[in-house]
């Protein structure tokens, strides 16, 4: 009832005075917000090699990525890269987010404290730490350090995701099944996990997107052949101004705003309310 | 399996059984994530702290060590003056953000009506896309061949404007790296506060903008300091708006760290600014902590 009567107040001080300007303002602010996106876009389908005159519709450039060996190899390298650091950091995250939701102990609130530096940590200063660790144990630079360091990065952000849905969760439902004689571990895999699913999902597909999408970790921690694609095009980016990077560069748009987005819906989908907008948006 | 079974017996016959195996499971959850944070990223942050502290040796090769040179180093008007140049661009980057994310925010919370989740996600879609690909839209845009330069030149008001390598390009590309972390915030924050409290203001104020900052602004300070914080950290560590819309003359202490790293071999100079940017951000998260604890207070 009472959002009721808040958004009925709302809906009418919006009839009879809307600030023309502010609405213009942020439709002008919305705008701008796609200029760059939409021009990337079309001149990937430029005829022309020009980023300033369109020449006509065509697909040369998406043909040229296609045909390109080495860049598609990168891609593979950065589909690898996400699918291995998705999978390894939802385990750990969520193995981190059980114990700390559950355990009050001193290790484990330090640990929990730990967990949430990296995510205000600049990526450069993860990115240098990462690559001192890799050169101080003499490990030669590769896909397998980019995957190390992604995992690390992504932990935390699992857990946070997973903490929030464990926390809106009672345990009840778990001492239930305690009580009808599920050991711990049969209750957490019977009971705890089934309702964490759509959480663990839809931090799933984001954390693929992020390290997907990921240019500084991956540049300070990769080797020389083959480089993930986000570093593969910024090299590209400073020897050369060409539509086949915005063809590359609208591909990988089309990945992370398809996997976010599905990030987004499943849990709705799903009949949970908590996505990982919430996180971001910090409801 | 039997010795599970018994355990499980046990359990439901005493209570107090019950917590020892719990907490040992929760224990074992515990430790490999608690490992993996300790091994790859405390011991690697620090490794950075103690080798800046270290030199190069004759054979071009960082070693550890304990002098101060490398931090006397970075007192060179050279560095000092990009330290400062960094701090500004973030500084410049929050505040821009802040004026311009607040009313979009504003905007969408209080007469997005029904349309207010469309919205939203309308406004975080273009931030879906990577960071570098968004950076790099902007410098195709503002080149000097680029489609802006390209319509100035075809109204004929000018040969063409030379913004890339210019402060305000990489500023302005921070602003649009990380303004959705300004807006959602503080929309967030507008969606809590209770609109009854702006007609009680319009009753007491004279005038709506009175209203909005005897009001409004004070109930969404705790958003405004979240966006802060997520705008500033970024911004103040950021080497590819730089890299991409400015030039040496616009490098920001990233691109001196990337330099380091990449181009003069020089990892213990490296690391000490790394160690640099990180005690920055910690005096920042001070202050934020500070600010955050008193806006608690007050509401």
């Amino acid at each position: 009832m009472a959002t009721d009567s808040i958004t009925q107040t709302r809906r009418g001080r919006s009839v009879e005075g809307k600030p023309k300007f502010a609405v213009a303002f942020t439709a002008f602010f919305m705008f701008i917000l796609y200029v760059p996106i939409v021009v990337v876009v079309l001149f990937s389908f430029n005829s022309k090699k020009s980023l300033s005159v369109f020449g006509g519709f065509s697909t040369r450039w998406y043909q040229q990525f296609f045909h390109d060996e080495a860049l598609l190899s990168s891609l593979r390298a950065s589909l690898l890269i996400a699918f291995v650091a998705m999978l390894a950091s939802i385990v750990l995250g969520t193995m981190l987010a059980l114990a700390l939701e559950r355990v009050s102990s001193r290790p484990a609130r330090i640990t929990g404290t730990v967990a949430l530096i990296p995510l205000v940590t600049p990526e450069i200063v993860t990115g240098v730490a990462a690559l001192l660790f890799f050169a101080g144990l003499g490990m030669k630079l590769s896909l397998f350090t980019v995957i190390l360091a992604e995992i690390t990065f992504s932990i935390s952000y699992v857990a946070v995701i997973v903490r929030g849905r464990l926390s809106s969760m009672s345990d009840d439902v778990e001492e239930a099944a305690r009580d009808l004689g599920c050991t711990p571990f049969q209750a957490l895999r019977l009971v705890t996990i089934p309702t964490i699913l759509p959480a663990l999902i839809a931090a799933g597909l984001l954390i693929f997107a992020l390290v997907f999408d990921d240019f500084v970790l991956a540049f300070f921690t990769t080797g020389v052949d083959p480089q993930p694609l986000s570093v593969r095009i910024y090299s590209e980016i400073r020897m050369t101004i060409s539509p086949a990077i915005n063809a590359v560069g609208t591909c990988m748009l089309l990945v992370s705003v398809l996997l976010i987005s599905l990030s987004l819906i499943v849990p709705r989908l799903l009949g949970r309310k908590d996505s990982s907008l919430d996180l971001i948006s910090g409801g | 399996m039997s010795l599970q079974v018994e355990d499980a017996v046990v359990d439901l016959t005493t209570e107090k059984r019950r917590s020892p195996t719990r907490t040992r499971l929760w224990g074992a959850l515990l430790a490999p994530p608690a490992i993996w944070m300790v091994v790859f990223f405390i011991s690697s942050i620090a490794i950075v702290v103690l080798l800046s502290f270290g030199h190069v040796n004759d054979v071009g090769k960082a070693v550890f060590g304990f002098s101060l040179d490398n931090y006397k180093a970075l007192a060179d008007p050279v560095y000092l003056k990009v330290l400062l140049r960094s701090a500004m661009f973030a500084i410049a980057t929050t505040v821009i953000s802040l004026v311009l994310g607040y009313p979009v925010a504003y905007t969408i919370a209080l007469h997005g009506g029904k349309y207010k989740n469309a919205l939203v996600a309308f406004l975080v879609i273009p931030f879906f896309a990577s960071y570098l690909i968004r950076m790099y839209a902007w410098s195709t845009l503002l080149a000097d061949e680029g489609v802006v330069n390209q319509l100035i030149r075809d109204t004929g008001l000018s040969d063409g404007i030379r913004f890339l390598n210019t402060p305000g390009a990489v500023v302005a590309g921070l602003v649009y790296g990380s303004i959705v972390f300004m807006v959602l915030p503080i929309y967030a924050s507008l969606e809590r506060m209770d609109t009854a409290l702006i007609e009680a203001g319009k009753d007491l104020y004279h005038s709506p903008l009175q209203t909005f900052f005897a009001v409004t602004v004070p109930a969404t300070r705790a958003g405004m300091l979240g966006g802060v914080l997520l705008v500033f950290l970024p911004a103040l560590g950021d080497f590819v708006a730089a890299q991409l819309l400015g030039g040496p003359s616009t490098y920001m202490i990233g691109n001196l760290i990337q330099q380091q790293f990449f181009e003069g071999h020089n990892q213990p100079l490296g690391s000490a600014l790394t160690v640099v940017l990180m005690l920055a951000l910690l005096v920042f998260m001070v202050f934020y902590l500070r600010a955050t604890q008193r806006a608690n207070r007050e509401t």
